[in-house]
């Protein structure tokens, strides 16, 4: 069975929305094998004080769930996803602090779980339902004229491109783009679409509903700029300009160059963003770095990290891009 | 002609990188043909015919030429390789199943020795001699090689 992390972000919500999302959690038919709680408030609290907490706590033991309290460090909500989606879990259920599952939420998702499936996402409704006759086809090229496939009823299982909000992902596949600003605005669409790109199919399922409050008070994005919209959009265009190229970029070696040259012939439309053109004609990292923002997910010895890699750095490569 | 390429990049803290090899004079001195050293301004020169910041084409042109090369891990090694050279490769906190080809002779004095984070910076890890092969060992492998 593969393992579950429940991951929830919070900031100014802990006596509105959370513990509804809370005890929405612990009541699911099947239960996460981890529930993990991001606290990104400004003045955070110890809510072991409070009441309605202890309770929470206790039927967390009660009904045998791993859980932790993690104070974030208010970066924004990206790096709160990244700590989860490197936690070494399988999988990972996002859930917002305002959006609240029914019961069968993660086992109608987690029933979708497949070697070819990277997302699963259902419903997620905000009353008044304003989308249920629209007819959204989920493609990233049509996100600027179309209603998220997910914000109506979902009648039947379809594959999009990116997901909205709460779904339940596959770990490790993508990284979050850290270089968004602390709004982290489109930042699931952006890691959502990473995982498609992957090659992993990304489903939208029914049965699966999930409300979101919109809760005008507190939450993650709170208190934040127009700047950082607009920041966080230009890296989103910029991205989704280069859809149909491979995305490679070499900020490291003389000799990793080399190494990579030998897997160029193999990647599909690459455009190669590096440190030495006489080894391969490519692109500035300067200019990689203005145009996505953050840089880490190229980084083959962070990956190589992350994957306690013991194999040929190029098979690293082939691992990271093909 | 034999082409030795002694020194890694150096490091940004200025430490001695511990993946450059302690007894070059001890090997070089073992070397009966004609050496060419490669490397950049800056670095200690160890034979007559040192050649400082070439170009890719002209390292290639060189690589080409010689019977065979010896380096510590460095850009050499993976250039040599790609250019179908099989040369020497003198190991010891780096890890040659990562970093190395197994078409080269590989010559590294035990597992123990490496960097248990293979990822980091290599500032972060100290120079030791004692991490590296004899220069016996290292003339031995060339004469070998070379026969």
């Amino acid at each position: 069975m593969p393992k579950i992390l429940c991951s929830v972000a919070t900031k100014g919500r802990y006596f509105s929305t959370l513990p509804l999302v809370l005890f929405a959690i612990v009541n699911q038919t099947k239960l996460p094998d981890k529930l993990v709680i991001f606290d990104d408030n400004d003045e955070p609290q110890d809510m072991r004080n409070e009441f309605l907490y202890q309770h929470f706590f206790k039927i967390l033991e009660i009904k045998n769930i791993q859980w932790e309290w993690l104070f974030a460090g208010k970066k924004g909500q990206h790096h709160i996803h990244q700590s989860a989606n490197t936690m070494g879990f399988d999988w990972v259920w996002r859930v917002d602090d305002d959006a609240i599952p029914e019961h069968n939420v993660l086992e109608t998702l987690s029933g979708y779980i497949a070697d070819n499936i990277g997302a699963i996402g259902g419903s997620i409704l905000t009353p008044p339902l304003f989308f249920e006759n629209s007819d959204p086809t989920g493609l990233l090229e049509n996100i600027d004229t179309e209603p998220s496939v997910q914000w109506k009823n979902i009648k039947q299982i379809k594959s999009v491109e990116h997901l909205h909000c709460s779904f339940l992902y596959r770990a490790g596949v993508h990284d979050y783009n850290l270089g968004l600003s602390r709004v982290a605005h489109r930042e699931e669409t952006l890691f959502s679409y990473g995982i498609h790109q992957k090659g992993y199919r990304l489903l939208v399922v029914p049965k699966a509903v999930t409300w979101h409050m919109k809760n005008p008070k507190g939450g993650i994005r709170d208190g934040q700029k127009q700047e950082m919209f607009d920041h966080d959009e230009k890296i989103f265009r910029n991205i989704i300009s280069y859809k149909e190229k491979t995305i490679v970029v070499l900020n490291n070696g003389m000799g990793d160059h080399i190494v990579f040259n030998k897997i160029l012939p193999e990647i599909k439309n690459p455009v190669v963003f590096g440190c030495y053109p006489e080894i391969i004609p490519c692109k500035s990292i300067a200019e990689a770095q203005a145009l996505f923002g953050d840089l880490d997910q190229w980084n083959i010895y962070k990956k190589m990290a992350e994957w306690n890699w013991t194999e040929s750095l190029e098979k690293a490569y082939r691992k990271l891009y093909l | 002609m034999i082409l030795i390429s002694p020194y890694s990049k150096k490091l940004t803290n200025g430490k001695v990188n511990p993946k450059n090899y302690p007894y070059w004079k001890e090997v070089i001195a073992g070397i009966n043909e004609p050496i060419i050293q490669v490397g950049i301004e800056g670095e200690n020169q160890l034979v007559d015919d040192f050649r400082k910041n070439l170009s890719i084409a002209e390292l290639k042109n060189l690589i080409l030429q010689c019977k065979t090369w010896i380096s510590c891990d460095s850009f050499i090694q993976h250039l040599a390789t790609s250019l179908g050279k099989r040369g020497i490769v003198l190991w010891s906190v780096s890890d040659p199943n990562i970093y190395g080809y197994p078409e080269n002779i590989n010559l590294l004095k035990s597992r123990d020795c490496l960097s248990k984070n293979q990822f980091l910076w290599w500032e972060s890890v100290d120079f030791d001699a004692n991490k590296f092969v004899a220069p016996e060992q290292v003339i031995y492998n060339l004469n070998q090689f070379l026969t």
